[in-house]
């Protein structure tokens, strides 16, 4: 374009910046950092119009890095200059957009002077302060989003390129060669365009990750029908079980909620199935208390034997999506039915003529009524009864379940099943108080535990050591505290 | 036609003996000066070219102010005929620079953020410890190492 080969920056509108709009990633590790400024020094990679390029290094063994793209490109996308990746998240445009369901990819336009001109008027108006409408800062973090987004910098895209004469056996440099000796790593995603990526169109980053995305988000029900229990993790005090409560309610008659506080956990129980499975459905990734993000899972039934490994049992448990343990459960319920196993069964169906309630005061046992048997499977949704005593086991056995509790990280890309999953304290109290279930010993622990639990509505507290005295072996999960009152249980009983 | 005046180089004595080296460093100059670009970076293939540059002032210098061999009279006569870089060699007689390999890379005025390059910083306290400046190819001209 002749016009713009001289003078007047200000008429032709190119632009000029103080600072550069860059990710913590782009700028480095080191909080010191040196950086030129060069006024018009390139053109826009998007939009060729002249900018202000920024150039540094961020860190010690980094390459010096350069902003590519001018500001008012990287504005109207959000996205930091260099990496072209957005600021917030640290997600490409494509993934972003999609998650978000933002598309203001029409609103700009691609071609030649259509494009310069658009990006000159945004400027303008950027400048003289008139506010355009940036659906940025106004979309609301979506569950998805919070899952794949980046938490920690990411240095490694720092580091200087691939030495080119290496991959020839021609590097004459040596050990002064500042590009790395290594082979590089080709495939789907070396063929990467700046243009593609910055409008969001055909990034095969981007591709992959909303691939993965769309399998880390289904959360398949087990196979065993019997199971209306989920399990909930990643609590902290802050969430009550009334919060629990609030969010599930909606989608089924809640039989019980079982905290287990120790486990940062909790286990919903549905009265049907089909209630659990809807829950699941709706609130699989998008549940957030108060803040705090959690995990949704389907629970299992409580194994009885000692997990010595429980870490990999976990995760091995956790990836099958707790089908795994259903046989078992199967199994265990029946011989809860029998004899308690001391497995805290949470997914047994209580026999049809219970009656489903919440409170304690229907309960005749948790009104104090001690039950000299076993109480068979529990029925009633006393899940945080059930959650106490599984919780108790682990403990008994190692307490790694404890810091195992809080799932990682949402940010990374890798969504990891929490560890504690192991013993999935299944919020399925049976009605038997909860110590029954546990030989004399485990008792002796599990009142201690009593008192955390103690604000809980449903705590069977003086009831649990009296009925651990007949403890026969019962099936119930251990903890009395969060038993949700069932009568159900109570009926099991019977 | 009108006498023209022209100079006529008048060697002082003592050039006898300085005068093989001399123009052995001068064949390798012109040598350097017309080798092939092929195999080498734009910055390289000037790299000679200063190494070269050095190895003759570093010659004249150490012959007078080290070993004191030559006279005055001598020393100025190569200074003048351009058989050794005075600026340079002004360089040298400081505190610090006694190895400065050329007169670019002390400039802090052709670096950014006002440095001197990088073959000026002793090797103890560089991070990378093989290097050569992009303007000479030093390796490292710090008076310590």
């Amino acid at each position: 374009m002749a016009h713009r080969l001289l003078r007047d920056h200000e008429a032709d509108g190119w632009e000029r910046a103080d600072f550069p709009i860059i990710c913590e990633s782009c700028l480095g590790d080191n909080p010191y950092v040196r950086m030129t400024r060069a006024e018009y020094d390139k053109e826009c990679k998007i939009c060729t119009r002249p900018f202000t390029v920024f150039r540094w290094r961020p860190g010690r063994d980094a390459r010096y890095k350069k902003t590519e793209i001018c500001q008012t490109c990287s504005k109207l996308k959000n996205v930091c200059q260099v990496c072209l990746l957005d600021l917030e998240y640290g997600l490409p445009v494509q993934v972003r957009d999609t998650a978000l369901s933002i598309d203001s990819n029409d609103a700009i336009p691609k071609s030649d002077v259509n494009r310069e001109y658009f990006a000159e008027e945004h400027d303008r108006k950027a400048r003289a302060g008139i506010d355009y409408e940036s659906s940025y800062g106004k979309a609301r973090p979506n569950d998805t989003i919070l899952k794949l987004q980046r938490t920690t910098p990411y240095y490694k895209r720092n580091r200087a390129h691939i030495c080119s004469f290496y991959i020839r056996g021609e590097c004459t440099r040596g050990a002064e060669c500042p590009y790395r000796h290594e082979m590089p790593v080709t495939g789907e995603l070396s063929q990467q365009n700046i243009k593609d990526r910055y409008y969001g169109v055909n990034d095969p980053v981007a591709l992959k990750l909303l691939g993965k995305a769309g399998e880390m988000t289904s959360l398949e029900a087990p196979e065993d029908e019997s199971i209306k229990t989920l399990y909930v993790g990643g609590l902290d005090a802050r969430v009550t079980e009334q919060d629990l409560r609030d969010h599930f309610y909606a989608h089924g008659e809640i039989e019980s909620i079982k905290m287990v506080l120790q486990r940062a956990c909790a286990f919903v129980t549905y009265t049907t199935r089909e209630g659990a499975e809807k829950a699941a459905e709706e609130l699989s990734n998008k549940l957030v208390i108060k803040g705090l993000r959690l995990k949704l899972m389907w629970g299992r039934p409580q194994t009885a034997k000692p997990e010595s490994d429980g870490s990999d049992q976990a995760r091995q448990q956790a990836a099958v999506a707790h089908s795994g343990l259903l046989p078992r459960a199967v199994i265990s319920q029946q011989q809860n039915q029998d004899l308690g196993q001391g497995m805290p069964y949470y997914n047994n169906p209580p026999p049809p003529q219970q009656e489903r309630s919440y409170y304690p005061s229907m309960d005749p046992q948790r009104m104090g009524a001690l039950i000299p048997s076993q109480e068979g499977p529990p029925g009633g949704p006393s899940g945080s009864g059930e959650n106490k005593p599984s919780m108790e086991k682990p403990q008994m056995q190692q307490h790694y379940t404890h810091p195992m509790m809080p799932p990682p990280p949402p940010g990374q890309y890798h969504h990891q099943p929490p560890h504690q999953y192991y013993p999935p304290p299944y919020g399925y109290m049976p009605p038997v108080p909860p110590y029954q279930q546990y030989p004399p010993p485990y008792s002796a622990q599990m009142v201690p535990s009593q008192p955390p639990a103690a604000n809980h509505p449903y705590h069977h507290h003086p009831m649990q050591p009296g009925s651990s005295q007949t403890g026969s072996g019962q099936v119930g999960s251990g903890s009395a505290p969060a038993e949700a009152g069932t009568s159900a249980s109570g009926s099991q009983q019977q | 036609m009108p006498k023209v005046k022209t100079n006529r180089v008048k060697y002082p004595e003592g050039w006898e003996l300085i005068e093989p080296t001399l123009s052995e460093l001068q064949a390798k100059m012109r040598e350097a000066e017309n080798d092939p670009h092929d195999g080498k970076r734009k910055c390289e293939t000037l790299w000679p070219i200063f190494k070269i540059a050095y190895q003759k002032s570093r010659y004249i210098f150490d012959l007078y102010h080290q070993r004191k061999e030559i006279s005055n009279e001598l020393y100025e006569f190569c200074l003048d005929q351009g058989y050794a870089d005075r600026n340079l060699i002004a360089k040298w007689k400081k505190p610090g620079y006694e190895r400065l390999c050329c007169l670019r890379c002390m400039q802090t005025r052709d670096h950014n953020f006002a440095t001197a390059c990088v073959c000026r910083v002793p090797k103890q306290l560089r991070e990378e410890k093989v290097i050569e400046c992009v303007h000479c190819g030093c390796k490292g001209c710090a008076s310590g190492d």
